[in-house]
């Protein structure tokens, strides 16, 4: 039998489905006025909405790889890293995932990839050089989770209307600077049809950012719940957690000479490119996140304090 | 940065913080009691050098710099070049308060000199726990932060460091964001 998600949260799917519902409802308006505002025509504009979601949907895992520097590694240049990816994915039934090393101190890991056959992990050298084996394993699982989650998928689905929305609203902005959107033979009200498209973006793209948080958030508690169950020690990801989130990993393993001289060279600061941290944000807190893995660890028989 | 620093694209280097430098003398007195923690007699100031066509003169220049500071301190100062091209100059004196004086006379002769924005970092060691603990002095923050490099490759005792934060916090304007503690491996002193 094949399993489809780690384990049921009848909570979390209620408000899963709930967020994802509402966010669908949001999106079918903002569709609706947009058709009725623009006159644009129905079959063009779906070709191009589908068409950016496809390209989004299947390049997702080599621009996600591209943006955040990981380099991919093969067997012999991470023989443990690969043995231990591949030991979770026996254990959760996944196909084998592409590897990725990510080279900076800040441990933190992300995955990838429009299906588990397109997948990659990628993890970083602070990852791996500062965390115990087992609460890498931890890490990775919950990882692999996100993976037999589809969880890319999900989020590429849930995200794509915001980016319209987005666009929109630039669009709409130059449209009004360069002289009303072009659409003048049946304007019988007095509002422009550029200030309506550009209002409904507006609203659209901060409502559907909320919602994806709270989406996104729901997900990683599922992940984490995968993670236990996978590697059936929720405590390897709680103390992973807890290290990856304490102020002492914060503290650089750099020369200072050595990151201005990189300075010179890129656009951002490297001491702004606080990358990785940010990327918690769309995460839940880490008091929860320990609070409800502590639960599973008591349905599962193994209390932790 | 102001408002129109920002719309004309302006923003320039950060012009060094020196002042703050002083604040050290009166946290000296916490280093020994509290934290057990003694002048190794060494302080140091790291800057990047000028490119080809300024150096000759600024050389020459930098030299009677440190002539004069000598002079006047008594300290004993040298100049070093290390492998990331970057010049230090290294003040030995056995009190910390004429090291912090010293390294300010050259920080202030060097800005004088045109060489403001490259100044990096001042660097003081102490003595006295399980590794040599460097208190380094950031001049575009205006703030210190503790390196204690375990002498293992790049790793360093964070505990120490993050124990030397919470006693010294008081007296020393200590750099908050600790992504910023950048370290100075082999730095001459």
């Amino acid at each position: 039998m094949k399993r489809k998600a780690y384990g049921r949260d009848s909570g979390l799917t209620l408000r899963m489905l709930a967020t994802g519902g509402l966010l669908g409802l949001l999106y079918v308006v903002f569709g609706v006025v947009l058709f009725q505002a623009l006159n644009f025509g129905l079959v063009p504009m779906l070709v191009i909405v589908i068409g950016l979601a496809f390209f989004q949907y299947y390049t997702s895992d080599k621009l996600a790889l591209k943006a955040s520097g990981a380099k991919v590694v093969e067997r012999d240049q991470a023989p443990e890293l690969h043995a231990m990816i591949e030991r979770l994915c026996a254990m959760a039934d996944l196909p084998k995932p592409r590897v990725a090393v990510i080279d900076t101190d800040v441990p933190n890991a992300f995955a990838t990839g429009r299906s588990p056959k397109h997948a990659a992990v990628a993890v970083t050298t602070g990852l791996w050089q500062r965390l115990e084996p087992r609460e890498v394993e931890g890490v990775l699982a919950h990882e692999l989770s996100h993976i037999a989650n589809r969880d890319v998928l999900v989020m590429t689905v849930a995200s794509f209307f915001a980016m319209l929305a987005g666009l929109l609203t630039r669009f709409g902005l130059y449209a009004g600077m360069f002289g009303g959107g072009g659409n003048r033979d049946n304007n019988n009200n007095n509002v422009p049809v550029w200030l309506v498209v550009l209002a409904v973006s507006v609203v659209t793209y901060v409502l559907s950012w909320i919602l994806i948080q709270m989406i996104s958030r729901y997900r990683e508690f599922a992940a984490d719940r995968g993670s236990a169950l996978i590697t059936g020690a929720p405590e390897q990801l709680m103390s992973a957690l807890q290290k990856i989130s304490s102020e002492m990993f914060r503290i650089p393993q750099r020369d200072l000479r050595e990151v201005e001289a990189m300075n010179a060279f890129f656009i951002i600061p490297a001491s702004v490119k606080r990358t990785t941290s940010e990327l918690f944000m769309s995460h839940p807190p880490l008091e929860k996140r320990l609070a409800a893995l502590s639960e599973i660890a008591r349905e599962m028989g193994r209390p932790v304090a | 940065m102001g408002l129109r620093d920002v719309l004309f694209g302006k923003k320039k280097l950060a012009g060094p913080a020196a002042e703050r430098l002083f604040a050290l003398t009166t946290a000296s007195v916490t280093l020994d009691t509290e934290c057990g923690l003694k002048t190794a007699g060494a302080g140091a100031i790291c800057f990047k050098p000028l490119s080809a066509g300024e150096f000759v003169r600024a050389q020459s220049d930098l030299q009677q710099l440190l002539e004069s500071v000598a002079a006047e301190s008594g300290s004993k100062l040298e100049q070093r070049d290390d492998s990331f091209g970057y010049s230090w100059i290294v003040v030995r004196d056995p009190d910390l308060e004429d090291q912090v004086t010293s390294l300010h006379a050259v920080a202030q002769g060097l800005e004088e000199q045109g060489f403001g924005e490259q100044l990096l970092a001042a660097a003081f060691r102490f003595d006295g726990g399980k590794h040599p603990v460097y208190l380094v002095y950031g001049y575009k923050r205006g703030a210190f932060w503790p390196f204690v490099p375990t002498g293992d490759g790049q790793n360093r005792d964070n505990a120490e460091e993050l124990e030397l934060k919470a006693k010294l916090e008081r007296e020393l304007p200590i750099e908050q964001d600790l992504s910023r503690w950048f370290g100075l491996f082999d730095a001459p002193l």
